[in-house]
C-alpha cells in the first residue's frame, strides 16, 4: 500500500475519532479536526472557484489568446499582470476558448468594490455589488418559485375525488382515497395558517385536522432525519473499520488509544483538582449541558 | 402497589440516564451489524423503482447530464447512489455528461467516475462520459446550462476546451440532454434543477438526495415534476438491488435496521418516564 494512503488513513482517523470525542465533552481534539475542516473547505473553495469560474470564464473573456494584440491597452494591461503572475495570465493571452466580451469589466469592478468591505473608509462600495447580486437571486428566486412551487403545486393538489376509475384504497399509487387525503390535508393545512378570523366553529375544526397533517409531516422530517445521522454515522463507522485493519498499521486502534488516553489522563487530573466529584456518569445528564 | 412504584422508578432512572451512555449503545448497534452482517431484504419502493424504470427505457445512447451536489459529508448517502447510477447509464450505453454545483462534487464524480466508468466499464472520456466540473452560482449555474452550456463551461475539469471534445458536439443548451439525474445534499441542488431547469424545459429528471431532503423534495414526485427519488441510504441499496449490483449502501441496511429500532425503543422509554414524571408532579 502507498504511503499517501497509509498518512491518509491516519489523518482521517485522527479527525473522525477527534470529532466524535465532543460526544464526551469539549476538549482540544475536537478544536483541532473543527478548524483544520473549516479552514481546508474555505481554501478549497476559493482555490476551486478561482481556477474554475474567475480565471477561465472572467480573465478568459477579457484577455482571449484568440484576439492577443500587444499594442492595444488592453494587453498593455495584461502584460504588466503577466509580470507578476505567468499561471494566472500566461505569455500570449488566456486560452480558454473564449471570444473577447470588454462588457466583463463589469463583474470585475462589482467583484472588488464587494472586497472593499474589507478597508473601513470604502466599505460603502461593497452595497453595489451585494445589491447586484441581491436582485439577481431575488428575481431568479421569484420566477423559480412562481412556476415550480406555486403553479406546480397547486397544479399537483388539484386532484379529482370522484374518480371512481381509481382503485378505492392503495398505498402509493392513485387512488380514491389518497386523492381524499390530498384534498383535506390541502385544505385544512392552508386554513390553519388563515389569521383573519378566531379558530372557532368548523374554522377550528379544519384548523385542528390541518395542525394533525402539519404533526405528521414533522414526524416524518424528524424519522428522516434520524435516518440521514445514522447513515452518516455508519459512513464513517465503515471507514474506521477499515483503518483498523493490518493494511493500514491498526490507525483507528492507535488513535483511539491515545486519544482515550490523554482525555483520561486529562479527566483524571481535572478530578484529583477539584476533590474527586461524583463519578458516575449514570448522575443527571443536565449537568454536562 | 410497592411493585408498580419500582418499576416507575425504573423508568424514572432511565429516562435520567447520561446521554453518553446512549451514544455508547448507538455505537455498538451501528458497529456490530457492520462486522456481523444480518442480511436483512431490502424491498424496492415505488419512488425508487420509477427512478429505475426512468433509466431503463430511455432510448440506447442518450444524452444523460449528471450533476454531483454533495461533498464527502454526506458521502455514505450520496456516492453509492451516483455510482448505481452510473453503472445502470453505462450498461446501457448512454452518454454520460457530469456537472457540479458543489466545489467537492468535483472530486466525488471523479472518484465515483474513475471508479465505474474506467475500472469496471471501461469507458473513453470524452467519447463516453465526461466531466464538465464545477461552476460557482447555484442557480445561476443551472439557468446558464439551459440558455448556453457552452458559454459556462469553455473546458471541462481537466481543462480540455469542449469545442475539442468529440461527445459535446451538438450541445448547446440543456434541451440537448434526455435526462437529468441530480445527486443531491442541499443547496443548490435538486430543487434548483426543478425550478430552473426540468420545469422550464420539460425534460424529465429524477434525483438521488439525503433522508433529510427527502420530505422537501417529495412534494415535487407527487405532483409528477420529478420522476421518482432516492431517499437516502434505503434508496441508494434499493437501487443497488435493483440493477443486481450490490454496495455500500446495502451494506449498511443492517446497522440502519438496528439503530432505528433501538431509537424507537428510546423514544417509548423516554416518553414512559416523562408521563410518570407528570403523573407524579400533579399527584404532589
Amino acid at each position: 500500500m502507498e504511503f499517501s494512503s497509509i498518512l491518509g488513513a491516519w489523518v482521517a482517523s485522527f479527525l473522525t475519532i477527534g470529532i466524535f470525542s465532543y460526544l464526551y465533552k469539549d476538549n482540544p481534539f475536537y478544536k483541532i479536526a473543527e478548524h483544520l475542516f473549516v479552514g481546508v473547505s474555505a481554501g478549497y473553495l476559493l482555490s476551486l472557484g478561482f481556477w474554475t469560474q474567475l480565471q477561465p470564464n472572467l480573465f478568459g473573456r477579457l484577455f482571449p489568446a484568440k484576439h492577443y494584440d500587444p499594442d492595444t491597452l488592453t494587453y498593455s494591461i495584461y502584460n504588466i499582470l503577466s509580470f507578476f503572475s505567468t499561471s494566472i495570465f500566461p505569455e500570449g493571452g488566456i486560452d480558454k476558448g473564449h471570444d473577447q466580451h470588454l462588457i466583463y469589466v463589469i463583474p470585475l469592478i462589482l467583484g472588488i468594490m464587494m472586497l472593499m468591505s474589507l478597508i473601513p473608509s470604502f466599505s460603502w462600495m461593497a452595497r453595489w455589488g451585494i445589491a447586484y447580486v441581491v436582485g439577481m437571486a431575488a428575481g431568479l428566486k421569484a420566477y423559480g418559485y412562481l412556476n415550480s412551487n406555486v403553479i406546480g403545486q397547486i397544479k399537483g393538489t388539484a386532484v379529482n375525488i370522484f374518480d371512481f376509475s381509481l382503485p378505492i384504497f392503495s398505498l402509493s399509487s392513485p387512488s380514491v382515497f389518497n386523492n381524499l387525503l390530498i384534498f383535506i390535508g390541502t385544505i385544512c393545512g392552508l386554513l390553519y395558517f388563515y389569521f383573519s378570523k378566531e379558530h372557532k366553529g368548523m374554522l377550528g375544526k379544519a384548523s385542528k385536522i390541518g395542525i394533525y397533517f402539519l404533526m405528521i409531516s414533522f414526524g416524518a422530517s424528524f424519522g428522516f432525519a434520524v435516518m440521514g445521522r445514522i447513515s452518516l454515522l455508519i459512513g464513517r463507522f465503515t471507514d474506521l473499520i477499515l483503518f483498523s485493519g493490518s493494511d493500514y498499521h491498526y490507525a483507528t486502534y492507535w488513535v483511539l488509544v491515545l486519544i482515550v488516553g490523554i482525555l483520561g489522563y486529562a479527566a483524571f487530573k481535572e478530578q484529583k483538582n477539584e476533590g474527586f466529584p461524583e463519578p458516575n456518569i449514570l448522575s443527571s445528564s443536565n449537568e454536562e449541558e | 402497589m410497592n411493585n408498580i412504584k419500582d418499576i416507575e422508578n425504573i423508568f424514572l432512572k432511565i429516562g435520567k440516564i447520561d446521554r453518553r451512555w446512549i451514544f455508547i449503545i448507538i455505537a455498538v448497534v451501528v458497529i456490530i451489524p457492520l462486522l456481523v452482517p444480518i442480511g436483512l431484504p431490502i424491498r424496492a419502493t415505488d419512488t425508487s423503482k420509477s427512478v429505475y424504470d426512468a433509466l431503463e427505457n430511455l432510448p440506447k445512447g442518450s444524452n444523460v447530464l449528471l450533476s454531483v451536489e454533495y461533498s464527502p459529508s454526506t458521502k455514505p448517502e450520496n456516492h453509492p447512489m451516483t455510482i448505481s447510477v452510473l453503472r445502470h447509464l453505462f450498461r446501457n450505453d448512454h452518454k454520460v455528461y457530469v456537472t457540479c454545483l458543489w466545489p467537492d462534487g468535483q472530486f466525488m464524480a471523479q472518484d465515483a467516475l474513475s471508479q465505474v466508468a474506467e475500472g469496471e466499464f471501461n469507458k473513453v472520456y470524452g467519447q463516453d462520459y465526461v466531466l464538465l466540473g464545477y461552476r460557482p452560482g447555484g442557480e445561476a449555474v443551472v439557468k446558464g446550462i439551459v440558455s448556453n452550456i457552452r458559454k459556462l463551461f469553455s473546458v471541462d475539469a481537466k481543462q480540455t476546451k469542449v469545442d475539442e471534445i468529440p461527445m459535446m458536439d451538438g450541445i448547446k443548451n440543456f434541451k440537448d440532454f434526455d435526462f437529468l439525474f441530480s445527486a443531491s445534499a442541499g443547496y443548490p441542488g435538486t430543487i434548483e434543477w426543478v425550478q430552473y431547469a426540468s420545469d422550464p424545459t420539460g425534460i424529465p429528471m429524477s434525483s438521488g438526495v439525503t433522508s433529510i431532503q427527502v420530505n422537501e423534495v417529495m412534494p415535487y414526485v407527487q405532483s409528477g415534476q420529478m420522476v421518482g427519488v432516492l431517499a437516502g441510504m434505503p434508496g441508494a441499496a434499493e437501487y443497488e438491488s435493483l440493477i443486481g449490483q450490490k454496495g455500500s449502501a446495502t451494506s449498511g441496511m443492517d446497522a440502519q435496521s438496528v439503530a432505528h429500532l433501538v431509537i424507537v425503543l428510546f423514544i417509548v422509554l423516554g416518553n414512559i418516564s416523562y408521563f410518570i414524571d407528570r403523573k407524579r408532579s400533579r399527584k404532589y
